[in-house]
């Protein structure tokens, strides 16, 4: 139940296919100070941003091999906002001048009853983690520095322990399909944060 | 006739300015090296050397150029010498050469060089003619592989130096971190539905690992979990074949409890 490949499908109705270009990178605990300290020089000039945040993984396991995989995030310390709904399609491959992890992404905020809507429709929970980080922001880029921390009892998101001792840095732009320019101002941004993080596309498949 | 003329006083011309050229920046480079030693930095000693250098390779190339009549072939003839004082050449020279007597000409007329000189050189050629063209060659070549040895063994110490130097300030990620953090966010590699077999929340990994796998349906799942006790092995082995830290089997345990829980639906 995959999207067909971005190239193939006409432009129709009122939506632009978008893709999330992604570079990820870690730093340790002990770097953290350092590197927000380098993001909010080199950021655009704004109040700096923590989220805490608690995701959701749905599968739907259709008639074909690989289940369709959608990811429900809600913001657990900013009441009232909406449910964040995404789509992430598999990253496309084969282009080694491209420097950034690129794949089709639909996003769509709903309202807080989406976890009993995707159970209707036969999605089934795979997984949960919550999120606290900070954000930062850089024109159309976005920079995430989170930590990821798995929930002990399912459904209880105060029981948490950190899975790593490290933060995940991702730095990500959303724009319209065909815009490789984007991923040249990416690496460019990467090669600031040089000796402290080092960003790079990662293939998830690598790490199955 | 006359374009050849023409040809020579260019490059004379040519010749000269670049001669002066050099000469200045060979005398303030001596100006520098006697009045400024205690202030002198390797680099601005080596911008002079850059500099020398670079003069005499423009010099070569106007000598090469192909505008530039062949020098050899022209003949300088002392016609007069006397030891009197001569104000034209003495104006011309900048005061260096006020006389052109007979100590004067052989230096600056010189074409060949200095007979002791020319002895020295005659016998190097004639040592390096005695080896035999075998020998040089086994010379050379040992002579290229040391060099070689050398400059590979001196760049080994730099880089060495140079991570040893940094290594206490380098660590700021992980690489092992990076791959686990982004196995997590992209299918959920060590989260809820993996066990740590030394955590502590979990006993019993088999039973709360099943039921948050099934977490979202609660009600339901509670039927399922009470009914169909034989469908939970599949989904027990599938759980806890992941502590055992083989990245191959977690798929299929994922799959295998989503096969398990889609079946209930309807088969209440």
């Amino acid at each position: 139940m995959e999207a067909p490949p971005v190239t193939m499908m006409p432009v129709t109705g009122g939506t632009i296919n978008m893709m999330e270009y992604l570079l990820q990178g870690s730093v340790l605990d002990h770097s953290l100070e350092s590197l927000i300290h380098r993001l909010r020089g080199l950021c655009d000039n704004m109040e700096p941003e923590t989220f805490l945040d608690h995701e959701m993984v749905f599968l739907l396991k259709g008639q074909q091999a690989s289940p369709f995989v959608l990811r429900a995030r809600r913001s657990m310390d900013r009441a009232g906002t909406p449910w964040h709904l995404r789509y992430l399609g598999q990253p496309e491959m084969g282009d080694k001048n491209r420097h950034a992890l690129v794949r089709n992404c639909v996003d769509i905020a709903t309202s807080e009853n989406l976890t009993d809507f995707l159970m209707e429709m036969g999605f089934r929970m795979d997984h949960e983690f919550v999120t606290k980080g900070h954000l930062f922001r850089k024109g159309i880029m976005k920079i995430m520095v989170y930590k990821i921390f798995r929930i002990l009892v399912p459904g209880n998101t105060d029981s948490t322990e950190a899975l790593s001792l490290s933060y995940l840095v991702e730095l990500s732009v959303v724009a319209p399909a065909g815009q490789d320019m984007v991923s040249d101002d990416m690496r460019n941004f990467a090669e600031q944060l040089k000796p402290l993080v080092h960003l790079e596309k990662i293939d998830p498949k690598r790490l199955m | 006739m006359q374009r050849e003329e023409k040809q020579l006083e260019a490059s004379l011309d040519a010749l000269l300015s670049q001669a002066a050229d050099l000469k200045n920046s060979l005398g303030s480079f001596i100006y520098k090296l006697e009045n400024e030693y205690d202030r002198l930095t390797w680099p601005s000693v080596l911008d002079s050397f850059a500099l020398l250098s670079g003069q005499l390779n423009t010099l070569n190339k106007v000598l090469k150029h192909e505008k530039t009549p062949l020098f050899r072939n022209q003949v300088i003839i002392p016609l007069v010498l006397s030891p009197d004082r001569d104000e034209d050449l003495m104006r011309q020279t900048e005061g260096r050469v006020p006389v052109f007597s007979h100590e004067v000409v052989p230096d600056h007329l010189r074409t060949k060089p200095d007979p002791e000189v020319e002895e020295q050189e005659k016998q190097l050629t004639t040592d390096a003619a005695r080896i035999g063209a075998d020998a040089a060659q086994k010379q050379i070549q040992s002579l290229n592989k040391m060099c070689s040895n050398l400059l590979e063994k001196i760049s080994k110490e730099e880089r060495e130096s140079e991570s040893g130097g940094l290594r206490p300030n380098k660590q700021t990620f992980n690489p092992a971190d990076t791959n686990a953090l982004v196995a997590a966010v992209a299918f959920g590699k060590g989260l809820s539905n993996w066990r740590p077999s030394g955590s502590s929340g979990s006993g019993q990994p088999g039973q709360p690992g099943a039921g948050t796998i099934l977490a979202g349906t609660s009600g339901l799942q509670q039927v399922q979990m009470a009914g169909t006790p034989s469908q939970q092995q599949p989904m027990l082995s599938g759980v806890q074949m992941a502590p055992a830290g083989q990245p191959g089997k977690m798929p299929s345990g994922i799959k295998t409890n989503i096969k398990s829980a889609s079946m209930h639906p309807y088969q209440r």
